[in-house]
């Protein structure tokens, strides 16, 4: 092990040992997800809404789903090639960018003269750099997924689980901490929360939003549909209630049809056992062909979508094989976190800027190399592959991460221990001796 | 050509009467296995941390090893080995290596020995849990159903399945050398598996890495169940002794 091997691991050490002090945020974040992983993957089994599980509801279309995202993988550049041209044909702006750097000049460039933005939920919009951009101009960023909401009212800047990344927070905290910026005083009560943010930002989200970003579910190569799915209706707002939607996202989330959209979004509705009350399909900007039979664009949804795809690390992840090319049939469903030993036991330590788990600190490796990934702790991964045994298109993060170890051991980051480990077996042929 | 039964390091530096167990349980059932001295380590343990090419280098060293003892046949009682065997020298080897390699358990669940093995137990009905260790589900033939038909095939003896079985098993928390790196909370996913012992009054495990986390975070949380492992757990039950005793 190295200097920077040593650093690294004392970095990690000394997270865990913050994570286990009570009253800290690490424990306070890490108690509560303990019990969500509980909860969550009891639920996998529980037959309390559909006829069927989730479990086995992912068993029936396990199989579909990863031959439909490794075809998809295969012939990558094709499918891009014909969405991208039934976007166009659909009205759409779309943009595709070959790097990450590429991406944020042409975000920027359609973001204009705008200081604000309003956005979903993204973590293809962390990947691509858009939020680093935005902060580096003095965009002002206003969140609208409650939970992301809450993490910017906290200035909340742990890694946080990024499906409900503000879950941990309780009722008091948040009364609490309004109180404290908005100088209004509330019953402690999720009931009495939501109904003040209902009260005050809905009319800003329906009024005020010029520019907004989401990213997306899936795109439909075929007919170049968007899909997005919520609960809350914040995307359904600012897609609709704005002038431009700009849509950022990987290449990899375009699928071959509207079908296998659908399906992939109701799979990460099932898995995750939360609900898509809405989901929404956008084709194209709002558009009206009611005078003459003109078509005219900006009726009273948005006067423009703009779709940036972005392939970065994509194209070249296939081409050369990388270690990380399974990673490209993923969905983000973010299920795998919760069955995950090293998630369970140590929260958002084992995490990066990215989200929580394996496939954020593959992400972490994908974009800042190896030292990030140790960093990120990604030596409390104990390969037991359970994110493998319940991953719906069948990526064995597991494997990808045992790479990232060997790389990590060449470049002398492993722990002491595990060097000391391996010299046994490879010398005396007996590393219990 | 000779039939092997590969013990593990672990077991053969840690466990020494496990080891004997096992070999008489194999022995009465197949006379013609036996044990060979200074056996090397398979290199499981060494996956992660080790590039390509040293790895290959061991995995070429121990099929030498293999050849030059005329092995044809392995029986193991370890977990890792039988993981790391049939998967990962079967990638660097290809042909090369050309070993039938089985598990303790798979080996016992065969016909030919089930029958021989004709497993009563004669003390009052006792329930057991069976902790499915991360090694043997994750292997590319996956030991899942196989303890399950021993364990139910033992008269009086009943199975009771934790809440996360088969393939949904609660990994003991050890592996990559998590537990020897970050000690601290890392005993949280143990403490689960025995959370959910619920009415199985013995913890079963067939590996011996799941055998040394569970000991370990039993002693330091004074939690009362015992654990067992499979190959002690058969031999009482064979021999009429109290399979509770650790």
């Amino acid at each position: 092990m190295n200097e920077s091997g040593e650093e690294l691991y004392n970095i990690v050490k000394e997270k865990i040992e913050t994570s286990q002090k009570e009253g800290t945020l690490e424990n306070q974040f890490g108690n509560f997800w303990k019990m969500a992983c509980t909860i969550k993957t009891r639920q996998h089994d529980m037959r309390y809404l559909y006829e069927d599980t989730s479990r086995e509801f992912v068993d029936r279309n396990r199989e579909n789903l990863t031959e439909m995202r490794e075809e998809f993988v295969k012939h990558m550049d094709l499918y891009v090639e014909k969405c991208i041209d039934i976007m166009r044909k659909k009205n759409f702006i779309v943009h595709y960018a070959k790097s990450n750097e590429e991406a944020q000049t042409i975000f920027m460039e359609e973001l204009g003269d705008s200081k604000i933005i309003y956005k979903s939920k993204s973590t293809e919009a962390k990947d691509i750099g858009i939020i680093d951009i935005l902060n580096k101009n003095n965009i002002k960023i206003k969140e609208t997924d409650l939970g992301d909401v809450l993490v910017q009212l906290f200035n909340y800047t742990l890694p946080s689980f990024q499906v409900g990344p503000g879950a941990h927070f309780t009722e008091e905290q948040i009364a609490n901490k309004i109180k404290e910026v908005y100088g209004v005083e509330l019953e402690p009560k999720a009931q009495a929360i939501v109904d003040y943010f209902r009260s005050t930002f809905r009319n800003e989200l329906l009024n005020n939003v010029k520019v907004s970003l989401t990213s997306a579910n899936a795109i439909s190569a075929e007919d170049g549909t968007i899909i997005l799915g919520e609960n809350e209706g914040n995307i359904s707002l600012i897609t609709r209630a704005t002038e431009k939607h700009i849509v950022v996202c990987g290449i990899t989330k375009i699928v071959p049809n509207i079908f296998d959209a659908v399906l992939m979004t109701q799979l990460q509705s099932r898995i995750n056992n939360v609900s898509f009350n809405y989901i929404n399909l956008i084709s194209g900007p709002s558009n009206t062909s009611d005078i003459q039979g003109m078509s005219i664009q900006g009726m009273y949804g948005a006067k423009e979508v703009v779709v940036i795809l972005v392939d970065d690390w994509r194209t070249k992840a296939a081409k050369e094989n990388l270690i990380y090319v399974d990673f490209l049939k993923c969905i983000g469903c973010k299920s795998c976190i919760f069955p995950c030993t090293a998630s369970r036991a140590f929260g958002n330590i084992y995490a990066s800027k990215y989200g929580l788990g394996a496939t954020a600190i593959i992400r972490d490796y994908i974009h800042n190399g190896i030292e990030a990934a140790v960093n990120d702790g990604l030596f409390l991964c104990t390969g037991c592959e359970n994110c493998y045994h319940w991953c719906p298109v069948s990526i064995n993060c597991g494997e990808i991460l045992k790479s990232m170890k060997k790389e990590a051991t060449e470049k002398g980051l492993a722990p002491l221990h595990l060097e000391q480990y391996k010299e046994k077996i490879f010398k005396d042929k007996n590393p219990f001796l | 050509m000779k039939k092997l039964i590969f013990l593990g390091c672990l077991s053969n530096s840690k466990y020494k009467k496990t080891c004997a167990n096992a070999i008489k349980i194999i022995q009465s059932l197949d006379p013609s296995f036996s044990v060979l001295e200074e056996v090397p380590c398979c290199g499981a343990l060494s996956y992660h941390i080790g590039n390509d090419t040293e790895l290959k280098e061991h995995v070429e060293f121990v099929n030498n090893w293999f050849k030059i003892n005329d092995v044809s046949e392995i029986v193991t009682i370890c977990a890792g080995c039988y993981n790391y065997l049939t998967k990962y020298y079967d990638q660097f080897l290809g042909n090369e290596f050309n070993i039938k390699v089985r598990h303790f358990l798979q080996f016992l669940a065969e016909p030919n020995n089930f029958s021989k093995l004709n497993l009563k137990y004669s003390g009052k009905k006792l329930k057991v849990s069976y902790h499915d260790a991360c090694h043997l589900r994750n292997a590319v033939v996956p030991i899942i159903e196989e303890p399950r038909q021993i364990i139910n095939s033992i008269e009086n003896i009943e199975l009771k399945e934790m809440e996360n079985n088969r393939t949904n098993s609660i990994c003991c928390g050890a592996g990559g050398g998590v537990y020897s790196i970050f000690k601290q909370g890392s005993d949280y996913n143990s403490k689960l598996v025995f959370d959910q012992l619920n009415r199985g009054k013995v913890l079963l495990t067939a590996c011996p890495f799941c055998y040394t986390a569970f000991t370990r975070i039993k002693e330091e949380n004074q939690i009362k169940k015992p654990v067992v492992k499979f190959e002690d757990f058969i031999i009482k039950i064979m021999e009429g002794v109290d399979p509770l005793i650790e």
